[in-house]
């Protein structure tokens, strides 16, 4: 996770680099009075650059994706974060038909 | 408590889904793309596009998006979602509009002021 902000940051800093040479190569056509066509080419390496860090950072710090099967081991025991003195395992009791409206014969 | 029971018709899907797992599984697609789209707008608006160009340079970046959010989920699905769609698909009409608002802001800044 540390590492992944790291690289968003770099490909951050990267895209920021860009867009001030490409401001000022505006700039410089301007006095130059030529079309603007296309940032310089090394802009456009750093913004291809900077969009492919990103795209890695913004896949990789967001969280892991948690397993939704039941069967998984990682899906085994579900206990409160708090206290671990109550702890629910996952079976396959919970498939079986329940009457909710059984009464207890005492 | 934690998990709760979720049936379905379809014989090959499975009777038991962690609901919340699902559920969460949800946030990291969202950050992903919001975050993918404002970095595309700025990206867009550096480089100039304008008009249709920028939409298309939009849905590369969600294909790449897409693609390595498939390649997060081990290219498994079943694992982590309910359907493929989750994975491909959500979130892209959403982003679009962030996409457009950066794209906008960062033209400005860069080519008009």
């Amino acid at each position: 996770m540390g590492l992944g902000f790291v690289v968003g940051i770099i490909g951050g800093f990267l895209i920021a680099h860009a867009a001030f040479s490409t401001i000022q190569y505006r700039g410089e056509l301007k006095i130059m009075e030529e079309q603007f066509t296309g940032p310089p080419f090394n802009a456009v390496i750093e913004l291809l650059v900077g969009l492919g860090l990103c795209l890695w950072a913004g896949l990789a710090v967001p969280t892991k994706f948690l397993s939704i099967l039941p069967h998984s081991d990682e899906n085994r025991v579900v206990s409160l974060p708090a206290n671990l003195d109550f702890m629910v395992f996952n079976h396959r009791g919970k498939v079986l038909p329940s009457n909710p409206d059984l009464k207890l014969k005492i | 408590m934690a998990t709760q029971d979720k049936r379905s018709d379809t014989s090959d899907f499975p009777e038991i889904v962690n609901t919340d797992n699902l559920q969460s599984n949800m946030k990291p697609i969202y950050y992903s793309r919001t975050f993918l789209s404002i970095i595309g707008g700025v990206i867009a608006g550096i480089w100039g596009f304008t008009g249709f160009t920028g939409f298309v340079f939009y849905f590369v970046v969600m294909l790449a998006a897409s693609f390595g959010l498939a390649a997060k989920a081990k290219f498994s699905a079943d694992s982590y979602f309910d359907s493929w769609n989750r994975v491909l698909l959500d979130g892209i009409l959403g982003g679009l509009m962030s996409f457009v608002l950066f794209w906008t802001f960062a033209y400005d800044i860069v080519h008009i002021f």
